[in-house]
């Protein structure tokens, strides 16, 4: 006991002494990040994980031929050349245990900020954690849209969220009945009037399927089937029969990347074919769900924020892809871009508010803009507004396209093309979904 | 009414793949009065092999079948002789929590050994070729077969334990473990065989599964509660009453998930309670 | 008047551990009073707010699972009703977590009696899995249910002040305390409950069911109350729950993992001791956090912390069934 009690105090006396000295100027600055990074969304942890890295990486390293002002900063110019040090959290998509491991950062390694936390539910329980003592969060990937409509002050989201995405499928819709989409004459509006939607039975298939059903009847269609599915669950077959039977001309998923699989696999196996099969992001948008499926993934339509092409409008993109590549073995998807401009959104921010004090980082997360030209993200810049729309904290500049899985002569696995909005699009848009052979 | 028949054949089909599933798990139950979690691990881990045969060295799905097969004994055999063997001296609760640390064993050596990825299988002779029936029914080859696999292979597995001498012995064990020890039945060689067998039919449904479905370290986590509900509602330890739960299992699922996909599994769950509370030894068993 | 009094020195009389014991466990115990003024690490109040809501589970599963022997899946639905009470009473009319909690837990127990009569008509694997069946029924019918969030699961509104009758507050040392309180009410409660008729009529039935029934005991009915009283303590706990994370959702908080959590503690640390659950929840929720902490957010090692997990499972089940407990249950016959 004694020999407890002398460990404890020298620990104690430690401890002190090391707290104690730490407040000269920041050589290093904190941020903590809490992503699923194993358990069932260990796939997707993986990358959002190494999108946000590299973001760091250019932050504290010089790195040539990257157009970002940032690439040329070692370090945070605004606090005196600090480099940002990330501490990786794994919440394993438990809410309970995403709010813990928010208090660890908070408290004990006294982070700066939270980046996180890509499931909308435990989102929600980490900034419920940042908004009661007051620190900083800033959440790159989840979609769900009340998340910026509970008015937390600690709390902004760079991505756009599923009504500006459901709206986009919409839109993409009637521009197809107008003849707008490149190689695709006028739709008949019959074709595709009839919705089916098949929603993954959480907080984001479930917010995502009202989204959408909300939505039909103002631009004039249909909602024909809502289904919600476990995405762990050991047989999809009555769900895709539900849905064939309700003849839809276009079925819109909400699925995790093991479920669009399965989808599409029982689609094959029952010669399933709708006019167009749309997936929101997720699990349509992985290099995952391109592998897995291979040829036949070709035709798929995803909502997406970005898609490797992109490069070819965006120098900046392409060069940080390439960074990206060489890390990962695969290209950008919409989940690691954003992660990636999460943490640069960050930099940013902590640069602008020239102290790591929570005050000023709200002030200067508040009056953040950060142009489009300087994001690998296809929007117009980041700028966190929106209380005209009851919102706080949300990104008004994001926006989201459309893009569709593809093949190239020679490959085996396909790859994104752009194909909305329509101005951007970077191939030919194929009309209607392939019938399986 | 075509749709009716299409949802009964794929209920079918699905259900004749989870009483395989089911099988090992009733054999295991039935000798020793074991429930194993790390049930749905074994699956995986068959999954996991008929794919590196896939990828590695090219073998179809079909032919890699004896490959998981082995790699089930194998799996089963140690986990008998490793851990099993000591689980037995403890009561129902500690057997229980022994096999749920083996399955949390399994799975995330699994995901530290394979990584978290999706996988599967693009090639195959089954794949993506399927028949209609009558123009309404669509029959998937790639479940069709595995179905009839399901069935052969309890053919077999029955025959085996009612008409041999093996059968018998382990047939002994499972009704009184003391009293064939006297005849000269080594209890413990007969659990060992049991767990041979389980684990060998369990690799076998994972094999025939790549055909299907995708593979992750997860994925046996899908099947475990089904393969539960499955021996619990045929009755625990029997054969035949696997067989049977496993088929209205798979009716239920997909006829209530045509028309409420939310709730598919929730009335497979409340159906066992219901039977089980009046039929408290399931449909077929004979067993306490 | 008698019989209350009676109850309460059985509940405050632990002079049947030996005096080495004793003093262990009083140390124990002015440790967990003086903890947060020790530890400063937030994560560890969060860890020990944890680990004392994980005894408390424990401990009311051991009446029913333990005393009773009847191995019992599905507690986090208990959880869950009195979890989604309180969550739904301060979001509909905001009613203080005070009224509430009682409430919540009175359903739960309602719920207990309409579920154990039926329920207990099994015996074994079968009562297992039934209990696994229904709670995950019950999870499938919240979790589609608008009324209650369904997916979205309830966030529970913020007061702004801290505020007592809602339990808000900002920093983590409150509920650490409220907790403790909580702990050491179940913790007499337990002590009197194995002192109890009940507690050995239990005994009884779990060493010979036949033989229990021939002594007069009503099986079914004593494995009832069991399980209402375990459902109680779960459903206190889930209350606290609520208003702690304020968010949930039924897979934080009905969750089949869940329940097997709650069972497996008490198992890991001696199922039919009074120490053994609070024991295994003080190994196996601090290894949880601290290993997932520590390995879970490390590069190439995925996985690791739940192999090690694991392995320890797996060691205590095959080396010492009856738990942790069982081991200091040896050292003791040794010596006397």
């Amino acid at each position: 006991m004694k020999i407890f009690l002398r460990t404890f105090i020298v620990a104690l006396l430690l401890f002190v002494l090391a707290t104690g000295t730490g407040f000269a100027a920041p050589k290093e600055v904190k941020i903590g990040v809490i992503f699923p990074l194993s358990g069932g969304l260990a796939t997707t942890g993986k990358l959002l994980r190494i999108g946000v890295e590299l973001a760091a990486e250019i932050v504290n390293n010089k790195t040539e031929n990257i157009d970002i002002p940032m690439a040329k900063w070692e370090g945070i110019p605004g606090l005196g050349g600090a480099k940002i040090k990330l501490i990786f959290m794994d919440h394993r998509s438990d809410p309970a245990r995403g709010a813990d491991l928010a208090k660890r950062l908070i408290k004990d390694e006294k982070v700066v900020g939270i980046l996180g936390c890509y499931n909308s539910s435990v989102t929600k329980s980490v900034s419920t954690v940042c908004e009661r003592y007051g620190v900083p969060m800033i959440n790159s990937n989840s979609t769900s849209p009340p998340l910026t409509t509970r008015g937390y002050k600690w709390f902004w989201r760079t991505t756009p969220h599923n009504v500006t995405f459901s709206h986009d499928l919409y839109k993409f819709l009637i521009g197809l009945t107008k003849g707008k989409s490149k190689g695709v004459g006028k739709v008949p509006m019959k074709d595709l009037e009839r919705i089916a939607i098949a929603g993954e039975e959480t907080e984001f298939g479930a917010t995502g399927i009202k989204v959408l059903e909300e939505l039909a009847p103002k631009y004039g269609f249909k909602v024909v089937k809502a289904i919600k599915y476990r995405h762990q669950s050991p047989d999809l077959t009555s769900e895709v029969q539900a849905i064939r039977a309700s003849n839809p001309g276009v079925v819109a998923f909400i699925p995790y990347v093991s479920d669009a699989i399965l989808f599409m696999r029982t689609f094959k196996s029952m010669k399933f074919s709708p006019k167009i099969v749309w997936g929101q992001d997720a699990g349509t948008v992985q290099p995952g769900f391109a592998e897995g499926l291979k040829k036949d993934a070709v035709g798929v339509l995803t909502r997406t924020v970005f898609v490797p092409k992109i490069a070819e409008v965006k120098p900046v993109a392409k060069q940080v892809n390439s960074l990206f590549k060489k890390r990962s073995g695969e290209d950008f998807s919409g989940t690691s871009a954003r992660a990636f401009t999460g943490l640069q959104t960050w930099a940013y921010v902590l640069n602008n508010a020239k102290s790591t004090d929570p005050k000023a980082i709200q002030k200067a997360a508040n009056a953040l803009y950060i142009p489009g030209k300087e994001l690998i993200m296809p929007w117009k810049g980041i700028k966190f507004g929106g209380e005209q729309k009851g919102e706080m904290g949300q990104n008004i500049l994001g926006s989201g396209m459309i893009a569709q899985w593809q093949v190239s002569p020679g490959d085996t696995v396909p790859h994104l093309e752009a194909v909305y909005p329509f101005e951007y699009a970077t191939a030919k848009l194929i009309y209607p979904f392939p019938k399986w052979k | 009414m075509g749709f009716f028949l299409d949802a009964i054949t794929s209920g079918i089909l699905m259900g004749l793949i989870f009483s395989l599933i089911a099988l090992g798990l009733t054999i295991i139950f039935g000798v020793m009065n074991i429930v194993n979690f790390a049930h749905g691990e074994f699956l995986m881990v068959g999954m996991y092999i008929a794919y590196w045969c896939n990828v590695l060295i090219g073998l179809d799905p079909l032919f890699g079948l004896p490959f998981s097969i082995a790699a089930g004994i194998l799996l089963g055999l140690a986990s008998y002789y490793l851990l099993v063997r000591y689980l037995l001296r403890g009561p129902m609760i500690a057997q229980l929590f022994g096999t749920f640390g083996l399955m949390l064993f399994i799975r995330y050596l699994a995901l530290f050994i394979w990584g978290p990825n999706f996988r599967t299988v693009s090639h195959g002779l089954l794949m993506g070729k399927s028949m209609l029936l009558g123009n309404v029914v669509v029959l998937d080859l790639s479940k069709v077969v595995p179905a009839i696999v399901s069935i052969i292979a309890f053919f077999i597995v029955s025959y085996v334990i009612n008409n041999t001498k093996v059968g018998k012995a382990l047939q002994a064990t499972a009704l009184d473990a003391e009293a064939a020890s006297y005849m000269g039945i080594y209890a413990d060689r007969m659990n060992a065989l049991a767990w041979a067998i389980g684990g060998g039919t369990v690799g076998l449904a994972g094999g025939l599964m790549v055909n299907f479905w995708y593979i992750t370290p997860e994925v046996g986590l899908l099947f475990v509660m089904i393969a539960f509900a499955t021996v619990a509602l045929g009755g625990f330890g029997s054969i035949k009453g696997a067989f049977y739960a496993g088929v209205i299992i798979g009716v239920i699922e997909t006829l209530v998930g045509v028309k409420a996909p939310s709730f598919k599994f929730t009335i497979v769950y409340a159906a066992y309670f219901i039977i089980v509370v009046f039929r408290p030894q399931g449909l077929f068993g004979w067993k306490e | 008047m008698e019989g209350i009094k009676g109850a309460i020195k059985d509940a405050l009389d632990f002079s049947d551990f030996p005096k080495s014991e004793r003093i262990g466990i009083i140390i124990f115990y002015i440790y967990l009073l003086i903890f947060p003024w020790v530890v400063s690490s937030s994560f560890a109040r969060a860890v020990m707010i944890q680990f004392l809501l994980f005894a408390l589970y424990g401990m009311g599963w051991n009446t029913i699972g333990g005393y009773g022997g009847q191995v019992a899946l599905g507690k986090a639905q208990y959880v869950g009703i009195s979890a989604y009470t309180v969550a739904m009473m301060m979001i509909l009319f905001n009613i203080p977590f005070w009224v509430s909690m009682p409430i919540g837990v009175f359903l739960a127990v309602l719920w207990s009696f309409m579920i154990g009569y039926p329920l207990f008509r099994l015996k074994g694997h079968y009562f297992a899995i039934a209990t696994i069946a229904v709670s995950l029924v019950l999870q499938d019918i919240f979790r589609n249910w608008e009324f209650v969030g369904g997916e979205r699961g309830l966030s529970l509104p913020f007061k702004g002040t801290p505020n007592f009758l809602y339990m808000q507050f900002k920093s983590d040392v409150y509920y650490y305390y409220f907790m403790l309180i909580f702990f050491t009410l179940g913790l007499f409660y337990m002590n009197w409950f194995r002192k109890s008729r009940l507690g050995y009529q239990l005994r009884a039935v779990k060493a010979n069911e036949d033989v229990a029934a021939s002594l007069g005991i009503n099986v079914r009915w004593a494995k009832i109350k069991a399980y209402a009283i375990a459902s109680a303590f779960v459903a206190v706990g889930g209350a606290f729950y609520a208003v702690y994370h304020m968010y949930i959702d039924t897979s934080s908080v009905m969750h089949l993992e869940l329940s097997i959590l709650i069972a497996l503690m008490a198992m890991l640390g001696g199922a039919a001791s009074l120490w053994g659950p609070i024991i295994g929840a003080a190994i196996l929720v601090p290894l949880d956090r601290y290993l997932g902490s520590w390995i879970g957010g490390a590069k190439g090692l995925l996985g690791l912390d739940l192999i090690i997990y694991s392995i320890i499972i797996m060691l205590v089940a095959a080396l010492e069934p009856r738990g942790i407990w069982g081991i200091v249950e040896k050292v003791r016959a040794k010596r006397g």
